[in-house]
């Protein structure tokens, strides 16, 4: 992929990809509630659990811009960035910006949460559940239900923030972000660095790591 | 590198946690300071509001409890038919006098916190008409489950349910 010089990938295929299904995701998980399918909305649920599984275990066998424990390092720079920021001498960042890291465990945190309430949550009428929700008594999961629900005021909060912020880079700050979101690709001149690390994922390491995501949603399925 | 990652970790657990609670506060407040005049007027049938509306929502919420115990069997791969049919018969219990429970005056103009909306006496009529529906639902419901049929229990179930919803979209608070 990286062949072009001109060019140089910023995120592993992975990393678009589920980022993409999420959006689409979140889009039918919300449609599905608010219509009551609730056939779909557990479908769509446990493929949405299966891929925040994924992406927390590619947060630690992906490709650099993809791991968590170099996005920690580097949210020492939070301060030096965001004076950047209010300079007007913002430069693109290689891999998530300081911000765009808080961003990225604000809402896999919110994911987490509210796909993990999902499998406890039971409804008013006592008929519909979460496929775990038979080790939790009534009002158990109805307290669930209500943290689900609330929890989803903050990832659709958190979910507009980003895109807002993602349209502030594009027009005010002219940091075109989005096209590298779909091909992963972002000319090299973007990046003042001489050097920067290959980003592609590795065969094994997805592999592994979708096998894991795909077992616990199986064991989901199959616990009861 | 750890204990950062861990405290990283405490905060926005903490603050998921806050933020849940800044959202409830209001709701238990209002509740509170509601409670703790209102409610204590005595009803027709010697009940203060505050116990009539009590009274129904353990009552609702026993047989919410039913439901989900007799749904957790249907889901299991080997249902319990004993389970069911306890939980069934309880349903019916539960039910019995539910036209009576709720008289003029336990509606959220109470002071006493409840997810009954203003509606109901407003249409009282068709109120009861889907709370006999439920009763009605719920003895075939009892009925099924005494018969044995996974199938039937769970066609049975799915009915009365959709009398818990019928009811619950028109005359209940949508907390969703």
């Amino acid at each position: 992929m990286a062949t072009n010089p001109e060019h140089h990938v910023v995120w592993d295929w992975t990393v678009r990809l589920v980022h993409w299904l999420m959006v689409i995701l979140v889009l039918l998980l919300w449609w599905t509630a608010e219509e009551g399918m609730m056939d779909w909305h557990k479908r769509c649920g446990l493929t949405m659990l299966g891929l925040v599984i994924f992406r927390i275990i590619w947060g630690f066998s992906g490709s650099w811009t993809a791991r968590f424990v170099p996005m920690f390092r580097r949210l020492g720079s939070l301060g030096g960035y965001v004076r950047d920021l209010k300079n007007g001498s913002h430069k693109p960042v290689f891999g998530h910006g300081p911000l765009g890291i808080l961003s990225v465990f604000a809402l896999l945190g919110a994911l987490s949460v509210q796909v993990g309430t999902g499998l406890f949550s039971v409804d008013v009428d006592g008929l519909e559940s979460g496929p775990l929700a038979i080790w939790v008594s009534f009002s158990t999961g109805r307290d669930i239900a209500d943290i689900h629900e609330l929890n989803f005021d903050i990832l659709s909060t958190l979910i507009s923030l980003h895109v807002v912020a993602i349209l502030v880079y594009q027009f005010i700050l002219k940091d075109n972000l989005i096209p590298p979101m779909v091909t992963g690709k972002r000319p090299r001149s973007d990046f003042a660095a001489s050097s920067l690390p290959s980003i592609k994922a590795g065969f094994w390491a997805f592999v592994l790591s979708a096998g894991i995501a795909a077992g616990c949603v199986y064991s989901v399925l199959n616990a009861v | 590198m750890l204990n950062r990652k861990i405290g990283l970790l405490c905060t926005s657990v903490a603050g998921v946690v806050l933020l849940s609670a800044c959202g409830q506060s209001g709701d238990s407040e209002a509740a509170s300071e509601a409670t703790s005049d209102a409610g204590t007027t005595v009803l027709a049938n010697g009940m203060t509001v505050a116990e009539q509306i009590k009274l129904r929502h353990d009552a609702l919420e026993a047989i919410g409890d039913a439901l989900k115990g007799a749904g957790d069997q249907l889901k299991s791969g080997s249902p319990d038919m004993a389970v069911i049919q306890a939980a069934a018969a309880s349903v019916v219990e539960k039910s019995t006098g539910m036209e009576d429970w709720f008289p003029e005056g336990t509606g959220p103009d109470s002071g006493v916190e409840t997810d009954a909306l203003a509606v109901i006496w407003e249409d009282k009529p068709d109120f009861l008409t889907k709370v006999s529906d439920m009763q009605g639902a719920a003895a075939k419901f009892s009925e099924a489950a005494q018969g044995g049929d996974a199938a039937a229990i769970g066609g049975a179930m799915k009915e009365l349910g959709g009398t818990c919803k019928a009811c619950h979209d028109k005359y209940r608070k949508d907390d969703d």
